[in-house]
């Protein structure tokens, strides 16, 4: 019998009940490859079919594993092969109607939200490519549990612009679809660079090409935990306050891989990654900013937060490898700024600007995601503002993702609230200097030198 | 198939507490392995193993007795199967 303390046992019971420790995210690949075709109904029936035959049992395995081990399990949700890659229409309703069955068959197993409605255009367009970036605000704001993801660049292929003006483009009309709602249809759509393919966070989740029929893939979490074993230290010094960080991360992610090996078992599904991601809540001490802010900030933004968070995503990372030998997904720690009570207020108080987002994004994941910003912002400033982040991944072969919202109606200052997980933010500032000359000349961005490795 | 839990329970100090969790995990057809208990500033923290045969009574069974356990007696009763107390904290 493996020897358990007093201390340890208790340490659990804390990190669950006091700190918020729980586990983000069950999420199942499936792969709909199977089910490809060009008459979009028949595509539509059979990926329903599949989906609640596959993942049906996705809920009850996890509310299972959940009353078993004592760890909540947030949520439940199911990614999927690129949908550009299943359905062989240059016809924008087919896709239209291939996310509604999608929907459908979420709604039915009763999952938190599908991922996929996705495609791959670092390079350029297929006509599938083309029709599904049409399809997405009719489909996004029609649907209630569909998330779309577009990847428009990496380090092996350069940045797409073209692709990046059309997603501000498509931002821009789900804004507009989605005004009632607070906008929330932008929450559901990720622009990224080196999307990878078995992740399990929404609104980025997919399952990839190379990935195998069906897997599980388990996101973390945990950052009242790493907050709590921070402030209790305050007189650590900086290598002590990064093992602390590794010392706890490693904790959070033994859990992760527990509940990875039991739900795929349970499933009969191939055990896929742990995402050794710190993801925040708006819960009060469920927050990045509150780590960086115990590891001594005054507010998230001051000078040093960049230096402070490429800290603590390393150590997150150190410690979660030494708990798992399945890492994948994103890996690093989350900056959502409406989801991290915390980090919207900084927002709101002037103190954290999209510029400082954007260094921030350079030393962690995902990029900047759920930033509000004004509702009439121009297509081309959008546009750019992508096109920076999409640069950082590109340069730094590195995932980076914009979840941006354009506030319908709403200008600086403004809140927006999203609601649930995704919390409320201030609509922030965008430089307001034109870059249309940059933006309209079309194209790509070459690869970088980064990208001959061979 | 035999099956180990850790029963923890956290709350303000009153007599019978501990007797009122054994009695509990008896009823159930389940065992005390091992136990400690401190009451410290008039807290009361006690840590039980438990195991039972699963022919004999459920870890649903057990866990809904004992939070009703200790809704009366004002206890946080937690019940967890030892294997997350394993995972997290040895390789």
């Amino acid at each position: 019998m493996v020897f358990i303390t007093e201390h340890e046992i208790l340490e659990t019971v804390s990190m669950i009940r006091s700190e918020n420790l729980d586990v983000r995210a069950v999420t199942m690949g499936i792969s709909l490859t199977d089910c490809a075709g060009r008459d979009p109904r028949s595509v539509a029936a059979r990926a329903h079919a599949k989906i609640v035959q596959r993942a049906g049992r996705l809920v009850g395995v996890a509310d299972e594993i959940e009353h078993k081990y004592g760890i909540p399990i947030v949520n439940k949700r199911v990614s999927l092969t690129p949908i550009a890659h299943v359905v062989g229409s240059d016809d924008p309703a087919a896709y239209v109607e291939v996310a509604h069955a999608l929907d459908a068959a979420a709604e039915q197993i009763g999952i938190d939200f599908v991922g996929g409605f996705s495609c791959l255009v670092q390079k350029g367009f297929t006509r599938a490519d083309s029709a599904l970036i049409e399809a997405i605000p009719e489909a996004i704001s029609g649907t209630q549990r569909v998330c779309s993801s577009v990847n428009v660049a990496s380090t092996r292929a350069g940045i797409n612009m073209d692709a990046v003006v059309r997603m501000a483009d498509v931002l821009k009309s789900v804004s507009r679809r989605t005004a009632a709602e607070d906008c929330i249809g932008c929450a559901k759509i990720v622009v990224f660079c080196n999307v990878p393919e078995d992740n399990p966070f929404m609104a980025g989740a997919m399952h990839g090409s190379g990935e195998p029929e069906v897997s599980v893939n388990v996101a973390i979490s945990g950052p009242g935990v790493v907050r709590n074993a921070v402030a209790n230290h305050p007189e650590a010094s900086l290598i002590e306050l990064a093992d602390l960080i590794k010392r706890t991360t490693f904790k959070i992610t033994r859990v992760g891989e527990l509940v990875a090996r039991e739900a795929s078992q349970m499933l009969g599904a191939q055990m896929g990654i742990i995402d050794l991601s710190l993801a925040p809540t708006p819960a009060v001490g469920d927050s990045i900013a509150e780590i960086l802010e115990s590891m001594g900030l005054g507010q998230v933004g001051a000078p040093g937060t960049t230096a402070a968070l490429a800290m603590l995503n390393d150590a997150v990372k150190k410690g979660g490898t030494m708990a798992t030998s399945s890492t994948g997904g994103l890996s690093g720690a989350f900056i959502p700024v409406s989801e991290d009570a915390a980090m919207a207020k900084a927002a709101a108080d002037g103190v954290l600007s999209i510029e400082k987002l954007e260094a921030m994004t350079a030393v962690c994941s995902l990029g900047l995601d759920m930033i509000v910003v004004p509702g009439d912002i121009p297509r081309n400033a959008l546009a750019g503002v992508i096109a920076d982040v999409m640069a950082i991944g590109m340069i730094n072969s590195k995932t980076t993702g914009a979840r941006l919202i354009p506030a319908y109606g709403k200008t600086v200052g403004d809140w927006v609230t999203l609601g649930g997980l995704f919390g409320e933010a201030p609509v922030m500032a965008v430089s307001s200097a034109v870059n249309d000359v940059f933006m309209q000349r079309g194209g790509r961005i070459p690869a970088p030198l980064q990208s001959l490795t061979n | 198939m035999r099956t180990s839990v850790i029963v923890t329970a956290l709350g303000p100090d009153s007599h019978g507490l501990l007797a009122s969790v054994a009695t509990t995990v008896a009823e159930q057809n389940a065992n005390v392995d091992d136990v400690s208990q401190t009451v410290s500033n008039r807290m009361f923290t006690m840590i039980m193993f438990v195991s039972f045969d699963e022919t004999e009574t459920t870890m649903a069974a057990l866990k809904d007795a004992l939070e009703a356990t200790g809704e009366r007696v004002g206890l946080q009763i937690n019940v967890q199967h030892e294997n997350i107390f394993k995972f997290m904290h040895r390789i």
